[in-house]
């Protein structure tokens, strides 16, 4: 027995078990586009079971790019998660500042803001759309109606009053409709996710070089020049890392647009291939196919960051 | 930075007060999320009774009969636990051989484990379904939950195990190799010891995202191994009507993983990055 026997042997399982997770339904899924296949056909029953013979070429995949729904998920999908990158790294990026100075009770600050993150996707999207954004029974149509018994008050005072009756009986928005669903979900992870990227800036700003910031101070360096030359590029790869890994995450987001709208009007990639699936396989999977190029595109420029800081 | 201090006067009462107030902001949902558990049904929709209310438990001693919750949090405590345990049984020997016996290919390997992380699960949804239902017969099984949950993790399981072992010294094993200690005895009697905290905040991290995924979960199960995500998934729009007994099992559902994600927060960098920040 080698000297590498034995550690390859160690690592032997992992690889298997990942090679097999990873081959199987991907091949399967692969094979399935290619083939007409549908879970329910009268007319056509032969189609109801994978086989060689429904053989189908580039047919499934041209069905889904003329499907009006594709476009719309695909662009609704980038939306969603651009949205999300821009606010949480924004977000995350002033946050880590606030926190990152020493003051009285910063370790249960952490704490609390940290805590979105650890809540079940499932919950964080019932809690959001019901109890804070539902338009009359959540705290969103709580404080509308309070807004608006507040600006009929203030119409019986004297003058004051000339200009609040003016003013219009506030509507709240409601986030289930067709056009709003979408910054529903946008809001629900961005809650979510900014506590992600504050925990990974905040790591980053503590490896700052505290040395060269005192440096700038007494050469006479303003507090955003000091941010805008010294802390921003000492935070462009945790920013790039940052955005890459939640494009990941967001790409395939199901739970929030299956509870929020059960994807009406909603639908993101993920949410299409599974209403798809109900019926049309070969139509599903080649929406699959689309959804893991898409991944990878960005799944490459993740992966080659993390391969470069591996080693060192 | 003692000799620097720039912060005047307002800034040190403004810049606190500021962190303070959008940290509590933050937090507020799972307050109120909290709060509301403590209402009764009636009480959590009327404006009027939005701070003045008698607070009661019966949504708590209710959930039973409401949600069935027990049935669904065993079930989510069996997949979560056991799909944690068998990360770390196969992750743990992978990442010990990878940290302290590297070849030409560990780093390669590594990237392409973190590659599977990245596949979109509903790409695979269909052929899962199909294998597991038709072929299988494990759909809606808790050894389908367990082996899916710990095939997602692995890859970070392997990652955080990894850059924890890699700070161990070499030397330490190599003393222990020329003592003639065989590669399990390496593993258990002198990497497990030196590496406790390393392996238990990749557990725990590992149990977290467990517990909370929400794909497979709710699409590869319908009763018998349905978890928690299932659970508040199929109750996802109460029409208002149950806000507090619905507030108190989504309370019972993720207080106990919010806890938990307090004390590895400063893991989860390393987790979910992959050693790429520091």
């Amino acid at each position: 027995m080698s000297k590498r026997t034995i550690p390859r042997l160690l690592q032997t399982p992992a690889v298997i078990l990942l090679l097999l997770w990873m081959l199987v339904p991907l091949s399967m899924t692969l094979y399935f586009s290619f083939i007409r296949y549908v879970l329910n056909s009268l007319r056509k029953p032969e189609w109801t079971k994978p086989a060689f013979s429904n053989w189908r070429g580039f047919g499934n995949y041209e069905y889904v790019l003329n499907a009006k729904d594709f476009w719309f998920a695909i662009q609704n999908s980038l939306f969603i998660v651009g949205s999300i990158l821009v606010l949480t790294v924004i977000l995350g990026l002033a946050l880590a500042m606030l926190v990152n100075r020493s003051f009285p009770g910063r370790g249960i600050v952490r704490v609390l803001l940290i805590s979105p993150f650890f809540v079940m996707p499932a919950v964080n999207a019932v809690l959001w759309i019901n109890m804070i954004l539902d338009p009359v029974l959540g705290l969103n149509g709580i404080a509308v109606e309070g807004l608006n018994s507040m600006v009929a008050g203030l119409k019986d005072f004297p003058v004051l009053g000339a200009f609040f009756s003016l003013w219009p009986e506030f509507e709240p928005i409601s986030f289930r409709a067709t056009q709003t669903s979408a910054y529903a979900v946008i809001m629900m992870v961005t809650w979510q996710w900014t506590p992600f990227a504050v925990l990974i800036f905040m790591t980053s700003l503590q490896s700052e070089d505290e040395s060269q910031k005192e440096a700038a101070i007494l050469d006479g360096a303003g507090a955003w020049s000091r941010f805008r030359n010294l802390t921003v590029p000492h935070l462009a790869r945790p920013i790039a890392i940052v955005v890459m890994i939640q494009s990941i995450f967001h790409l395939s987001l199901y739970a929030e647009i299956e509870i929020v709208s059960r994807g009406n009007g909603n639908k993101n990639l993920p949410y299409l291939i599974g209403e798809f699936t109900s019926n049309n396989i070969g139509a599903a999977s080649a929406a699959g196919i689309f959804a893991v190029i898409l991944a990878n595109i960005v799944a490459i420029f993740l992966l080659r960051m993390v391969g470069k800081s591996l080693m060192d | 930075m003692a000799v620097i201090d720039q912060t005047s006067k307002f800034g040190k009462v403004f810049w606190p007060l500021l962190a303070w107030t959008v940290a509590l902001i933050f937090f507020f949902p799972i307050f109120w999320l909290v709060f509301t558990s403590f209402k009764t049904d009636a009480d959590a929709v009327k404006p009027e009774f939005l701070f003045k209310f008698t607070p009661t438990l019966e949504n708590y001693t209710n959930m039973t009969e409401n949600y069935d919750y027990w049935r669904f949090a065993i079930n989510s405590v069996i997949t979560s636990t056991f799909a944690t345990l068998f990360a770390l049984f196969v992750g743990v020997p992978a990442a010990y051989a990878m940290a302290f016996n590297p070849s030409r290919h560990t780093k390669d390997i590594l990237v392409w484990m973190l590659s599977t992380k990245m596949l979109p699960a509903a790409a695979v949804l269909y052929p899962m379904t199909f294998l597991t239902k038709n072929y299988l017969g494990i759909f809606d099984t808790h050894f389908l939950i367990i082996v899916v949950l710990s095939l997602i993790n692995l890859p970070i399981v392997i990652w955080m195990l990894f850059t924890y072992f890699k700070e161990i010294p070499k030397e330490i094993i190599e003393a222990g190799k020329m003592d003639g200690v065989s590669t399990w005895g390496e593993i258990k009697d002198i990497l497990i010891p030196l590496a406790w905290g390393g392996v238990a905040s990749t557990a725990l991290l590992c149990f977290i995202f467990c517990w909370n995924e929400a794909y497979w979960t709710v699409r590869l199960t319908t009763t018998d191994a349905a978890t928690l995500s299932k659970l508040i998934e199929g109750n996802r729009a109460p029409e208002g009507l149950f806000f507090g007994r619905l507030s108190a099992v989504s309370a019972a559902a993720v207080g106990p993983i919010v806890v938990l994600g307090w004390f590895c927060q400063k893991q989860l960098v390393r987790g979910l990055t992959f050693g790429a920040v520091k």
